[in-house]
């Protein structure tokens, strides 16, 4: 054997740094296969998308975000997310992840919609504890590396997930707090695609998909290795956000 | 995609899983891997998404004979109950063979016992315990 063979392989060692964000990583990907095959299947729509497309996107989404932070693990010192404490909250994160997708799937299953549901009462402001406890873990993470912030990736890699947090609970609160995710009425429904965001009315969700992206843009400016190419990069991509953000609030569509 | 062309796919490869079982002597690990894994997970993705589409709003429940003869009206439902049958008498195929070649139960024993389950899923289980029982009854006897 050689010591190639023997070094572990990158999964192994995010495995390692952050073994629950791996497996509800691999839980969220795997429990996406039936999802698919639902879509194929089954003939019901809900605002005229299949009834399944939300679902399969929270499910997407939700595996970048604990993927993406289980995989940042790797830059914090060695075991860091390992002592009891931590453990714990990671395992109330995981717990939120899971109510949320199951409550998704199975509004979709009973073709009602899972968010500005208000039929059954409390049920939308758990929904909301759980999305804020699952985003909280983007902040706890942030402060960890703010602290340690030896580096500039550490520097890009606080900046982000602090701002991951502030901005999505911001735009994701507001959005919760109204009636609907459009600033408008849709008269045609033309939509942008994949994403499937209005373009005719206001449409808060490219701002919160702005918002909670905010912890992959601004770790990439560490890459030019300059501390003010990081700060430069949190502030525009912040202001950036917000201004889509008051666009949308104000009834226009990005494009 | 309708159930109708779902049914068309599942009954071939049902029986490219049970082929495996029947060839498993040329080699146990692939056959094992085809019925007992692979091929039941197909099924039981298939299945769990034919529940998600469909279970809601079926007629039909658990309660009575005729609520449980209600639940299969439903096409969706029906071919769900379909692939449950499937899935889990491909299991018990499966487990049949391992269990008749981890036993010294020749091959050509097992055989009859796939085909049943095949045709009778319980009616092949219960004859491959017969045999199983009557293997040990006869053990005690000394030579």
């Amino acid at each position: 054997m050689t010591a190639l063979a023997l070094a572990a392989s990158p999964i192994d060692r995010i495995r390692q740094a952050a073994p629950q964000l791996t497996a509800i990583t691999a839980i969220l990907i795997l429990a996406s296969a039936p999802i698919l095959v639902a879509m194929a299947i089954d003939p019901r729509e809900f605002q005229g998308e299949s009834i399944w497309l939300k679902p399969l996107k929270f499910h997407i989404a939700l595996a970048i975000y604990t993927g993406s932070l289980a995989f940042y693990a790797l830059a914090l010192p060695q075991a860091r997310l390992l002592t009891r404490n931590w453990r714990i909250y990671q395992g109330v994160v995981v717990a939120a992840v899971v109510g949320e997708v199951i409550w998704i799937g199975g509004a979709a299953a009973l073709g009602t919609g899972s968010h500005f549901n208000l039929t059954v009462p409390g049920l939308y402001g758990l929904m909301g504890v759980a999305a804020v406890t699952l985003t909280s873990l983007s902040l706890a993470m942030g402060v960890l590396f703010w602290k340690t912030r030896a580096t500039t990736l550490h520097l890009g890699l606080a900046l982000g997930l602090i701002l991951t947090f502030v901005l999505t609970v911001v735009i994701a609160g507001t959005m919760s707090s109204g009636s609907g995710h459009h600033i408008g009425t849709a008269v045609t429904g033309a939509r942008v695609p994949v994403m499937g965001w209005s373009r005719e009315v206001g449409d808060l969700r490219v701002a919160h998909f702005l918002a909670t992206h905010a912890m992959h843009a601004v770790p990439l400016a560490a890459l030019t290795g300059s501390r003010p190419a990081v700060w430069a990069t949190a502030a525009v991509y912040t202001a950036l956000t917000l201004g889509i953000f008051a666009q949308a609030l104000m009834g226009l569509p990005l494009i | 995609m309708t159930p109708d062309a779902l049914f068309q796919l599942s009954g071939p490869l049902a029986l490219f899983g049970w082929g495996a079982l029947v060839l498993s002597p040329l080699s146990p690990l692939w056959a094992d891997r085809v019925a007992a894994l692979i091929i039941p997970i197909l099924l039981s993705v298939a299945y769990t998404a034919l529940v998600l589409a469909y279970w809601a709003g079926t007629p039909g429940g658990f309660g009575s004979l005729a609520e449980v003869m209600a639940l299969f009206t439903t096409p969706g439902v029906a071919l769900a109950g379909w692939l449950h049958y499937l899935a889990f008498d491909l299991l018990v195929g499966a487990w049949i063979t391992k269990t008749a070649r981890s036993e010294g139960i020749s091959h050509a024993f097992a055989i009859p016992c796939l085909i049943l389950t095949f045709l009778f899923g319980p009616a092949g289980f219960l004859a491959f315990h017969i045999l199983r029982a009557s293997r040990a009854l006869t053990a005690k006897v000394p030579a």
